[in-house]
């Protein structure tokens, strides 16, 4: 029972404080342009103000493009009650596993791309194209380094892995720190930041995909990209910086293991947008260069793992 | 009634509903409507058999065959059984399919249709069931020449090429296939299958039994690199022919490895490097079978290629279990040839589902062409929906089938590198890499295919004039939609009946796969729960529902069109699958360079002998001129290769200087 009030509160935890996150990124990023910026509240405000606008669709989409903000938050708010966020453990060990968080964020994936190709807009297409590629692209250096981690810990399962890491019955080696700069790497592509904001693309391609959205759908699309980047980073926190989660129940230690996660959070949030903003965006066609340096640094780490270093 | 007579009945049924196909040709619907009625009766008492034949201990029963030297005897046992099931499944919706569909094709012959349909699917069923190698060979042999006129059916001249090449490789495979056989039965002094599985064959003979086979079911399972008639023969064949050939023969490659290797073979004893050769042709064919897939724009031959990825995904469940089997670990064995198996029934179901539907695109549209597709959602509501759910079943998506046997492929590969040596390790890593680009090219591909066909505007006037298909193909199709649903949302049921049939064929060496409604891996303690799942997502996407109609307070407005920009948007500026090759192909040009080579080759072999039919008349050094070019050939790509190797780029290195390290890493770890 515990576990299920658990899972629920990580859900509604990343909802909430999702664009939070994204307001304090986009604060560093004025402090950065030397400018006075918004306040850090001020994606509530904009989500608020959306959900007063009119939602507008093209007679020519399906119920695809009705359907496909409501997929993308529903699967964003599963995911966050598997992975391990505030405890060791999985809340809902049998969400927790890799590979059902790897296929379970092909969902969201396939409506969203499908929804920009269901809306009949250029840009929105070309946006969904290069949000499938991405995907084709990351997916390898996402599975491997947690693939490796998984056989030094010796389970699949995510909280397993950060258990076994937290309580120091696996020694920190250098195929892991490797495997966790390679998870780091590929989760910060998964983040749709700059410099690979390949399917939104602001200049480019007019938010693609996101283009054709307003009001209410809009509001919630937004949400679910930024509970999306929430859950990568917490995914890579979770599984690869477990120190600090709880370890057994209480609520002392639950509150403790709130603060720490958002501190976490706060600092890899502010790392991601100091490089976000310090970098100008990747040539689509040069991205495979990048994932596959990362997939190198995956490989490497497997290699590692191999002769036991 | 027991599964044999239930089969037998089947078999009778569909002899004579075959028979009475022909005596009806001259009037076209009765015809069709005897044998679509007498076929789908057939179908239905064979499913009930194989259904149950999983589930019981193994039946046999012998006839007095013609040839002495050869029983007729045959065997239901749990492997037979699923592969019965799969087959009738399969058989049943294309029957009911062709009610309405054989309409289209009555210009054509219903008669011989339906006759060479009833043989077809009577061949398969023998095939999978007798316990004789004689008799296996010659329905084998049955089964592919009943195919091959099913794929010429239209006589024109792409479905004759692609038939008389599927029949030339067909029959490469089925040499590979013979020799092995025969071997084995020089060995045993008889062609009865039993005395087969008592030999106790040298390591070199049984390899060299095992690797024929394997090729040559190869050949008939469309494994790269013998793939290359899948794509030509398949899309030629009416669309639920294609379904029962694209879900239900191929199937039988798999089935043949299987039996081979685990139940032919098994006094012998596997060795690794078999499932690790296996392995390798899984990786491969699954990578770049969908890579291939990606590019096509004709929507069967699309499907086509997906077949060659998902025997992939088979085959390295297989050869997991044969790596898992060889090193003595039940668990790796276990889950790997039960992830193989349930993959295969997976496949079935969600290819003959997507098959149907392109039936149904074919029937509205009158066309396989996607690029003048488009916006069909709206008038065809019901094959959208049910595409939808095939596409995201084999996508693996969860909580649908597909998503269940690849997870359970990756826990046997991940079992397998917990448990086995460097060299393990290293190929099970290499293997789950591999799945996990197949499965993020398969969502690319199938956003794709369901994309540009249902969503977005009509690109012709075809397009425009569509209308929903008729009951009998929309029944079909929403019958295997459901069983998509039900094998991945079901199955804590199906899981353990699908290791009962694996471990039939691993001398009942039991694994537990399923704790409470939970899906698990003992080697790993990891677990999903696919029913769960289902229940919470379904709660999350109601939740997420309710709340943007609760917040919403704008109302909403249909608007004309898309924003373009400023552009006035036509139907020309949406999405066309070229779209999408052309941003694949940036990614991988080498790739599409080698199936280039790969099928110019395969065309090479098919033009061989259709040369050779002409040369009867002009005496022409053909071999001559085969073997210098393929010396010429040879040459040059050994150039290229070299060529490829000096490729002067500093990432190209980097690999390179990994690949050296684990190589030696594995050369001392093995020493």
């Amino acid at each position: 029972m515990n576990q299920i009030i658990l899972a629920i509160f990580q859900a509604l935890l990343v909802l909430l404080v999702a664009p939070l996150f994204s307001g304090i990124a986009r604060s560093i990023r004025a402090k950065m342009h030397s400018r006075q910026g918004p306040s850090i509240f001020q994606d509530y405000y904009d989500l608020a103000k959306l959900m007063t606008r009119q939602d507008v669709r093209s007679k020519d989409s399906s119920y695809i493009n009705r359907l496909m903000p409501p997929v993308y938050m529903g699967s964003m708010l599963l995911i966050a009650m598997g992975i391990p966020m505030l405890t060791q453990a999985c809340p809902i060990p049998f969400l927790g596993d890799i590979v059902t968080i790897i296929y379970l964020l092909a969902l969201p994936r396939f409506f969203f791309a499908l929804a920009g190709i269901d809306t009949t807009a250029p840009y929105a297409g070309v946006g969904s194209i290069r949000e499938l590629l991405v995907g084709v692209l990351i997916e390898p250096a996402l599975l491997l380094p947690l693939f490796v981690a998984g056989l030094i810990a010796g389970s699949t399962n995510t909280g397993a892995i950060a258990t076994a890491l937290a309580s120091g019955t696996v020694p920190p080696s250098l195929a892991l720190i490797l495997a966790g700069i390679a998870f780091a790497a590929a989760c910060y592509v998964e983040l749709g930041k700059l410099p690979y904001d390949m399917a939104e693309a602001e200049q480019e391609l007019q938010e693609g995909p996101l283009q054709e959205y307003s009001g209410p759908s809009l509001a919630m699309l937004k949400t679910a990209l930024s509970m999306k980047q929430v859950i990568m980073v917490s995914l890579f926190a979770g599984v690869f910086l477990p120190f600090g989660s709880m370890a057994t129940a209480s609520i002392g230690a639950l509150l403790l293991a709130l603060v720490v996660y958002l501190l976490k959070l706060l600092v890899l949030f502010g790392v991601c947008a100091i490089i976000e903003n310090s970098v100008s965006r990747v040539r689509y066609r040069l991205l495979s260069k990048h994932t596959w340096t990362i997939f190198g640094i995956a490989v490497m780490s497997f290699a590692f793992f191999l002769i036991g270093l | 009634m027991s599964a044999m007579s239930l089969l037998l009945a089947s078999l009778v049924l569909s002899a004579a509903g075959g028979t009475l196909a022909l005596l009806t040709r001259r009037t076209g619907t009765v015809s069709k409507s005897i044998s679509c009625i007498v076929g789908a009766t057939a179908a239905l008492l064979s499913s009930a058999a194989g259904i149950i034949a999983m589930v019981v201990p193994s039946q046999s029963i012998s006839f007095a065959g013609a040839f002495p030297f050869a029983a007729f005897s045959i065997l239901l046992d749990p492997l037979s059984g699923l592969l019965v099931t799969v087959i009738s499944i399969l058989a049943f919706a294309a029957w009911v399919y062709g009610i309405s569909y054989f309409d289209d094709y009555l210009q054509f012959g219903i008669g011989s249709i339906g006759f060479f349909m009833n043989m077809f699917i009577a061949s398969m069923l023998l095939v999978v069931i007798v316990d004789n190698a004689f008799w296996f060979l010659v329905f084998f042999e049955m089964m592919s020449l009943t195919s091959f006129f099913l794929v010429i059916v239209e006589q024109d001249e792409a479905s004759i090429r692609g038939g008389f090449l599927y029949l030339v490789m067909a029959h490469i495979g089925f040499i590979m296939i013979m020799i092995s056989f025969f071997i084995m039965a020089s060995m045993a002094g008889s062609f009865d299958f039993s005395a087969f599985r008592d030999l106790h064959l040298s390591a070199p003979v049984a390899s060299l039994c095992f690797i024929l086979a394997f090729l040559g079911f190869g050949f008939k399972a469309g494994m790269m690199p013998f793939h290359s008639w899948l794509p030509l023969a398949h899309p030629a064949a009416p669309s639920n022919v294609s379904a029962l050939m694209s879900g239900g023969m191929i199937k039988i490659g798999i089935f043949g490895i299987v039996k081979v290797a685990f139940d032919l073979l098994g006094a012998s004893g596997g060795q690794v490097w078999w499932g690790i050769v296996v392995i390798a042709f899984g990786a491969v064919s699954s990578v770049l079978g969908v890579v291939y897939a990606l590019a096509e724009h004709d929507v069967k031959r699309l499907l086509a290629y997906h077949s060659v990825e998902n025997i992939g995904i088979i085959l390295i469940g297989v050869g997991v279990a044969l790596v898992g089997w060889a090193l003595g670990l039940p668990v790796v064995a276990g889950i790997g040839l039960m992830a193989a198996l349930y993959h295969l029934l997976n496949h079935a179901m969600f290819k003959g589902l997507l098959f149907l539907g392109a039936g149904s695109l074919l029937h509205s549209v009158h066309s396989r062409n996607m690029e003048i597709m488009g916006g069909l959602s709206k008038v065809m509501p019901v094959t959208a929906l049910c595409f939808l759910i095939g596409a995201l079943a084999i996508s693996a998506i969860p909580p649908l089938n597909g998503f269940v046997s690849e997870w359970f492929t990756y826990q046997a590969l991940f079992d397998a590198a917990m448990g086995g040596g460097v060299l393990i390790k290293v190929v099970a890593g290499a293997a789950a890499v591999a799945l996990a680009i197949t499965g993020a090219l398969a969502v690319t591909c199938f956003v794709k295919a369901y994309g540009v066909t249902f969503s977005g505007v009509p690109h012709s006037e075809a397009a425009r004039n569509a209308k929903e298909v008729p009951g009998p193909m929309r029944f079909s199709m929403i019958l295997l939609a459901v069983l998509c649903i039900f094998l991945g949302v079901g199955a804590p049921v199906v899981a353990p009946v699908m290791q009962g049939v694996a471990s039939s064929l691993l001398s009942g060496s039991t694994v537990a796969v399923t704790s409470g409604t939970a899906l698990v891996n003992v080697g790993g303690t990891s677990m999903v729960d696919t029913s769960l799942m289902a229940l919470i997502l379904l709660a999350t996407i109601g939740f997420s529902i309710g709340l943007r109609a609760l917040l919403a307070k704008g109302g909403t407005k249909v608007c004309d069109r898309a924003w373009a920009c400023g552009y006035e948007p036509d139907s020309s500026m949406t999405m066309a699958p070229s779209s999408f090759a052309a941003s694949v192909k940036l990614f991988f040009p080498r790739l599409y360079r080698m199936r280039d080579q790969l099928t110019a080759a395969c065309l090479r072999v098919g033009s061989f002998f259709f040369g050779a039919i002409g040369t009867a008349r002009k005496v022409e050094p053909i071999g001559d001129k085969y073997l210098v070019d393929s010396t010429i050939s040879l040459v040059d790509s050994i150039g290229e290769a070299t060529r490829r190797v000096e490729g002067g780029d500093s990432r190209v290195y980097i690999l390179y200087i990994v690949a050296a390290l684990v190589f030696f890493l594995v050369l001392v770890a093995l020493m």
